[in-house]
């Protein structure tokens, strides 16, 4: 690195001493030589990250009712995005004219390349990127070893200077930080949640009532944090928990409580309707988020000169509503596909009805996608996306991917319909423009009462009580 | 060295000055690329610099210590064989380090300048 930043100086960039700022860790150290200067300190918290959902990409899974006790998590699942980083992990996929596509899926793990290891070791710590949570202004990209591995470093890794101001720059992950990854998951901004964009980093109270600058303004830490790096929440279609003895709800006591609202006809409500239900009613305000991935239908864009699924965009979407009870069912890699009423596959199924007292009504992103089902054993099968990002050709990345996976050459498959419903739950809208009565309680409105197990609207057995519905 | 680099690149720059001729306000990663990625692209033996190779305060200190010296007898011959710092505008060197500052390596939007 010094060699380095003698080249830098030579063209006369850097000059004379540093005004050094106070930046929270300015008198812990002098330079900044990687994760092991933080381990000097931060051992025992690196150690409780190691065993995290966001190093590990794996977690407990009571959540998920055919799990049968095993841990779940990225690294050993399938969905119908990107579909599963294992074979698509690290290195630059570059289009015809030598652009780069995609520099692979360890770009949104907290790591410094090395795929996660169940056994902690020394290297295992110092693979632990603190810096992408943990420092603003911190920037890392993908670069390449003598020895022709990859690893993410930082983009000043060349400039010690810099590097020893940026790692200094220590605190608490802001908004802006989780969102580097979780509201570009998916290929591209807001494509994969629907309801993390990127305008959260900076937005105001009519966008987003707890993150508007203007609002409580609160960041993700605030709802999500636990102790010991264990993030709270799951929405309702992750696989792994970090804590699933602490599930997070609105209703949480130290928030808005199990009776928030002054009118009681709507306390009665918040019994079986969820609060993001009235309160979320529509999403992707800003950017569209992808709403059908059909990998069956390659589609090429001349401009990026790059290879892509045939992917349909929604926003300001309506969700879809259904009952959860705070379990899901999930398609797993390895057990045979079990198909929906309408035959499509369900990928993450929340689980719930009408008559289960645990459940409410929730709203849904439902993500529709066309995937490969291994003939015979009838297994969900993922794709190989970096090199067809590149090649268009289909056939080989699902081939290259069964092999991986299941270790079957020359797979044969068939493509099949898939559905995913993912749980909405940021956005929130001010009180005053929430879903009111008629939006749901009216000729047309926007709940499918059949669907959710009853006969018609409900309500009418209360004004018709000679037309009861059941 | 530096010249004969600048010579090497002429016909490129020849066409990004009459791009610029008729360009009615070009902005500073525009001026950036035209000005100082002749010098300074990937694999140059100047080193390479995007406004992601230095932080923010790096480059505050780099443009009021350092550009002047560093560069004062530099001849652009993509620019008439003048001195750099004469083909320069006041404007257009400001235009150029808001671009650097704004997109440095510490900044909510680093970038190169493509």
């Amino acid at each position: 690195m010094r060699t380095i930043t003698a080249v830098v100086a030579s063209v006369g960039l850097l000059a004379g001493a540093a005004h050094a700022k106070e930046y929270s860790h300015q008198k812990y150290f002098e330079h900044y030589e990687g994760t092991k200067t933080c381990l000097k300190c931060h051992e025992k918290e690196a150690t409780t990250f190691f065993h995290s959902q966001h190093y590990q990409w794996l977690g407990q899974a009571p959540q998920i009712v055919n799990s049968h006790g095993e841990k779940l998590g990225k690294l050993n699942t399938i969905n119908d995005f990107c579909t599963n980083p294992q074979s698509n992990w690290i290195g630059l996929v570059r289009n015809s004219r030598g652009e780069v596509l995609t520099k692979g899926c360890s770009q949104c793990h907290a790591g410094l390349g090395a795929l996660p290891q169940a056994k902690i070791s020394q290297a295992q710590l110092e693979n632990i990127d603190c810096l992408i949570c943990h420092a603003s202004g911190y920037q890392r990209d993908l670069y390449q070893n003598p020895d022709g591995s990859w690893s993410w470093k930082p983009v000043l890794w060349k400039n010690q200077e810099g590097m020893d101001s940026v790692s200094k720059r220590i605190g608490l992950p802001t908004r802006t930080n989780c969102l580097r990854c979780h509201a570009g998951s998916g290929g591209g901004p807001n494509f994969k949640r629907g309801d993390l964009e990127y305008a959260l980093a900076d937005t105001d109270k009519a966008f987003d009532v707890h993150m508007g600058s203007d609002g409580a303004n609160l960041q993700c830490t605030d709802c999500h944090a636990g102790e010991d790096h264990r993030v709270r929440g799951r929405g309702s279609d992750l696989s792994g928990t970090d804590d699933p003895a602490k599930p997070l709800s609105c209703d949480d006591a130290n928030c808005h409580g199990a009776a928030p609202h002054k009118a009681e006809v709507l306390n009665f409500h918040a019994q079986r309707v969820y609060c993001t239900t009235c309160h979320v009613p529509v999403f992707a305000k800003q950017d569209a988020t992808d709403m059908v991935r059909d990998w069956s239908k390659p589609s090429y864009n001349a401009e990026l000169d790059k290879w892509s699924a045939t992917i349909t965009m929604g926003k300001d979407v309506v969700p879809v509503y259904a009952w959860y009870n705070g379990t899901t069912w999930e398609q797993l890699p390895g057990q045979p596909v079990k198909r929906l009423a309408g035959g499509a596959v369900g990928m993450m199924m929340p689980q719930g009805d009408r008559n289960d007292p645990k459940a409410r009504i929730f709203p849904f992103k439902l993500h529709r996608a066309k995937m490969p089902v291994l003939d015979g054993k009838n297994f969900i099968i993922p794709i190989v996306v970096e090199e067809f990002f590149a090649n268009g050709n289909i056939d080989e990345a699902v081939k290259h991917a069964a092999l991986d996976t299941y270790g079957v050459k020359d797979a044969h498959y068939t493509w099949t319909d898939t559905e995913r419903y993912m749980g909405i739950f940021h956005e929130v809208t001010p009180a005053a423009k929430a879903l009111a009565c008629l939006d749901c309680h009216a000729p047309g409105g926007r709940l499918d009462w059949k669907a959710l197990g009853y006969a018609g609207d409900p309500i009418l057995a209360h004004l018709q009580p000679a037309h009861t519905v059941k | 060295m530096r010249k004969g680099k600048l010579l090497a690149v002429v016909g490129a720059a020849a066409l990004a000055t009459a791009g610029l001729a008729s360009a009615a306000e070009p902005d500073g990663r525009v001026l950036f690329k035209e000005y100082c990625k002749p010098c300074h692209a990937a694999n140059s033996p100047h080193g390479e610099v995007t406004p992601m190779t230095l932080i923010q305060d790096q480059w505050e200190r780099f443009f009021k210590e350092k550009l002047v010296p560093s560069h004062k007898e530099l001849v652009d011959s993509n620019h008439g064989g003048k001195k750099v710092l004469d083909v320069i505008t006041p404007e257009m060197l400001q235009k150029i380090k808001k671009f650097a500052i704004d997109h440095a390596a510490d900044s909510e939007h680093p970038m190169t300048c493509g």
